[in-house]
């Protein structure tokens, strides 16, 4: 855990970084994602991990749970 | 990264480090300004901490020596020779060459150090843009961002595709149903509901009637089958009987003609035939039991069975087609009784079931007599052929239902699977437009945030001039491409390469690189500027001294190496906000000696030191003190617009500046120090008077000639302590005035007194009482 929150600070040291933080911040502002997901999303997203199947995951399931609500 | 303070960088034969060098940097001091005339050893420094943390030797590239490292150890020592250690507060990091490469140790230890030389203070103005983008790009590389941005870009266009396929195939499905439904002949009003109520259907009530059929008509057939197999039977056993009447004919005509008896004769002897087989010498006969003739029985009566064959054959042909008569005979009884048991399961098959109304059934019962049965097969013979068709009509009707079904099922899929991209598509791209959105404005905030910052130092150094408005922009048509632009004329986006001096570029390439470094983790970074000030005009070399002392504060450290005099000489006085300078001087290199280092401290220090020797030397505690008098009346006296002679050559004695100090103003005089803080961070101030120093300087201030200026006599009279007390008194004055951190109270700005930067002296009045 510790190591992870390290990593996220390094990550979060580049530019990469700091604008996934900010893009998956409007996502949820807009539900398009959940806030759960933010964590495991932010260094895949900068680190330009991110695929297809993991964007449509993300939106399903934030779709899924506005539905529920 | 670390960002301990440095206690000191050792350079062991690195280029002019002959001997080892040590460059000791002052606790509490984050500038240190490395002053020298050329060819001390300035540029030695930078290169050491460029070698420490890039592994190269900067001052060395772009003169066409190619690859440098064969240059870069000092004269009579080998590259392995080369060390270069910087110690910190926290940790020393020491940097070797090895096989040609520059290795630290510890490992992955190299500090932060950004190195701006004079030579390359133009290079990102100069640059073309690819290679100014190089540089920024540590501040707007969103490279990773960009990829998983490519791979959304994809899956939206995937779906898409996806989804002209769903829609295609929607199509599709409803032209196949909509067809069903015009075979059908178009029953309601709408295909869809059609089609759904037709596959409600319960189809297997099709299959039931389908099974129910083909039992019937099984049984049906089985029962059809009997007239002509009966009749086969019956035929087969008339057949069996007239043989059988021949055999019996054959017989009698056989034993006719032999002996009479013979045919019992014959089985008497067939009978004793096996015995003698087994007993083939018997001690006498196994019929009378007489001994006699016994002998060669077995032969005797061998030959006597072959003797009558022909009864024998008769015999056992009458047996074979009796035998015949009697199967024939019991077939057709089984024949008779399965016609019973298939005629009963005809009519289980009929009654089992609950037939719809079109299905034709016989009006009577199946028979079990033949002749019955046969007029009954006559008159519903038709039969078994329409159940095949009503079979066929089912299983037909069955499979309708199930295609039908199949493709409504295909439909509701595909119209789902439409609804579902419908939903989903403009999400992911609202989801792109957000990421777009969002980089556009990350880059643009970098660019503009990196523009302001240079602006604002430019506009430092040169205020009021308007070429401040400096912007950064990224080409739009080319990737990785930046143009940067200024404002000239009141014109804005030109090139600041066109219009500008070569001082004004000079300045700005060195706002840029100071921009740029304090974006990027200053508090970790060692700036190291080398000989930068030697291009900057003169009127504005102040202020970019000023703005350096400002600015480097947010570094972890500051070294810039300069041979510009006057700043040695405000340092020395004092004259600018100093408080975090270390200032060092080199004297001239040698072959011998390297570089060699002077402790330079300024002069109130120094009479400092003076004054606390033990004995003290009184003619240069005068003379020392005498001099700093002279700063600080000469300071006093130009502010408040003091009257003094007139001279050609602008020199003033203490004879001249004292009494130009009036009693008036010399009165007014306070100075307010700052002590501390009090309650809510309300600063504290001491209040000093200056008038009571200023008598005593003026009662006593012949000493200073008498003792520090000339060989006097008149010094024998006096006492010592009288030099010493001119010193002492001297230096109440100086730590009255100025501030060891700040300097002197230059600032006007509040109207009401002279302030040094932070406030830490407030000197009153603000103007001459009147």
């Amino acid at each position: 855990m510790a190591e992870n929150r390290a990593e996220l600070g390094c990550l979060m040291d580049t530019p990469s970084g700091q604008l996934a933080s900010r893009i998956l911040k409007r996502l949820i502002e807009e539900k398009l994602f959940r806030p759960a997901d933010e964590a495991k999303l932010l260094s895949n997203l900068a680190e330009g991990k991110l695929k297809p199947e993991d964007w449509r995951l993300a939106i399903e399931l934030a779709q899924s749970k506005e539905k529920k609500e | 990264m670390s960002t301990s303070p440095l206690k000191r960088l050792v350079i062991g034969h690195l280029r002019g480090s002959v001997i080892p060098f040590t460059l000791p940097f002052e606790k509490g001091k984050k500038l240190t300004v490395i002053y020298g005339e050329n060819a001390t050893g300035k540029t030695t420094i930078c290169d050491a901490f460029e070698f420490l943390a890039h592994g190269r030797v900067g001052s060395l590239e772009d003169r066409g020596l190619g690859k440098t490292n064969r240059y870069w150890h000092s004269v009579g020592k080998s590259a392995s020779d080369v060390a270069v250690t910087l110690e910190t507060a926290a940790s020393t990091c020491t940097a070797r060459v090895n096989r040609g490469e520059v290795v630290t140790v510890p490992p992955g230890t190299r500090p932060r150090v950004e190195v701006l030389r004079r030579s390359h203070i133009l290079r990102l103005i100069d640059a073309r843009p690819g290679d100014r983008y190089a540089e920024i790009a540590r501040f707007i590389d969103v490279s990773g961002v960009e990829a998983s941005e490519a791979t959304l870009r994809e899956l939206i266009r995937d779906l898409n595709s996806n989804r002209d396929t769903a829609v295609a195939i929607v199509q599709q499905n409803e032209e196949a149903i909509r067809q069903f439904w015009e075979s059908a002949g178009k029953p309601g009003t709408d295909q869809i509901k059609w089609a759904e109520q037709e596959s409600a259907r319960d189809v297997s009530a099709f299959q039931v009637e389908q099974q129910a059929l083909g039992k019937l008509r099984a049984a049906y057939q089985r029962v059809a089958d009997y007239p002509e197999k009966i009749t086969n039977a019956n035929q087969t056993l008339d057949a069996a009987r007239v043989a059988a009447a021949a055999t019996v004919k054959h017989l009698e005509g056989v034993l006719a003609n032999a002996a009479e008896g013979v045919g019992e004769l014959v089985s008497i002897l067939e009978a004793a035939k096996p015995y003698l087989e087994k007993h083939p010498n018997p001690a006498h006969c196994p019929l009378c039991e007489s001994a006699e003739k016994v002998a060669g029985l077995r032969e005797r009566v061998s030959s006597r069975v072959v003797q009558f064959a022909s009864v024998q054959k008769a015999k056992r042909d009458k047996q074979v087609a009796d035998q015949i008569v009697q199967a024939a005979e019991r077939k057709l009884e089984d024949l008779k009784s399965d016609l019973t048991r298939d005629s009963k399961a005809f009519e289980a098959a009929k009654t089992a079931h609950q037939w719809q109304p079109s299905v034709p059934l016989p009006k009577q019962s199946c028979p079990i007599d033949l002749t019955a049965l046969a007029d009954w097969i006559k008159s519903t013979s038709q039969l078994s052929a329409e159940w095949q068709e009503a079979e066929a009509a089912l299983q037909s009707q069955s499979q309708f239902v199930s295609t039908l079904k199949q493709a409504l099922k295909t439909y509701k899929a595909n119209v789902q699977a439409q609804k579902d991209l419908d939903r989903l598509i403009p999400r992911l791209v609202r989801a792109l437009e957000i990421i777009l959105d969002e980089r556009r404005k990350f880059t643009d905030g970098v660019l503009k945030a990196i523009a302001a910052k240079v602006g604002d130092l430019y506009e430092a150094v040169h205020p009021g001039e308007g070429l401040n408005k400096i912007s950064l922009e990224l080409d739009p048509n080319r990737r990785a491409s930046l143009e940067i632009a200024a404002s000239f004329g009141g014109q804005l986006g030109t090139p600041p390469q066109a219009y500008f001096s070569q001082s004004h570029l000079d300045t700005l390439g060195l706002c840029i690189f100071l921009a740029l470094a304090s974006l990027d983790k200053p508090e970790e970074t060692t700036l190291v500027l080398d000989d930068v000030l030697a291009s900057v005009d003169e009127p504005h070399v102040e202020r970019l001294i000023e703005m350096l002392h400002s600015e480097v504060i947010k570094f972890r450290h500051c070294v810039i190496t300069t041979h510009y005099r006057p700043w040695k000489e405000k340092l020395r006085w004092g004259w600018l906000q100093n408080g975090q300078c270390h200032f060092v001087e080199l004297t001239k290199w040698t072959t011998i000696g390297g570089l060699q280092l002077i402790r330079s401290i300024p002069d109130v220090e120094r009479l400092r030191q003076l004054v606390a020797e033990t004995p003290p030397d009184p003619q240069l505690v005068c003379s020392k003190a005498g001099v700093i008098l002279e700063a600080a009346l000469d300071f006093l006296t130009f502010l408040y617009e003091c009257r003094v002679p007139r001279r050609l050559d602008g020199r003033y004695t203490l004879g001249d500046l004292l009494p130009a100090l009036n009693k008036k103003l010399r009165d007014s005089l306070k100075v307010e120090v700052l002590s501390g803080s009090g309650t809510g961070g309300v600063p504290v101030y001491n209040t000093i008077s200056l008038a009571p120093i200023l008598e005593e300087l003026a009662r006593i201030a012949q000493v200073r000639n008498v003792f520090g200026a000339h060989f006097n006599t008149l010094s024998f009279a006096l006492l010592d302590a009288d030099a010493i007390g001119f010193g002492q008194q001297v230096l109440l004055l100086m730590d009255a005035l100025t501030c060891p951190d700040t300097g002197w109270p230059r600032n006007s700005k509040s109207g009401s007194y002279w302030a040094t930067a932070g406030e830490s002296r407030r000197l009153h009045p603000l103007k001459q009482p009147t």
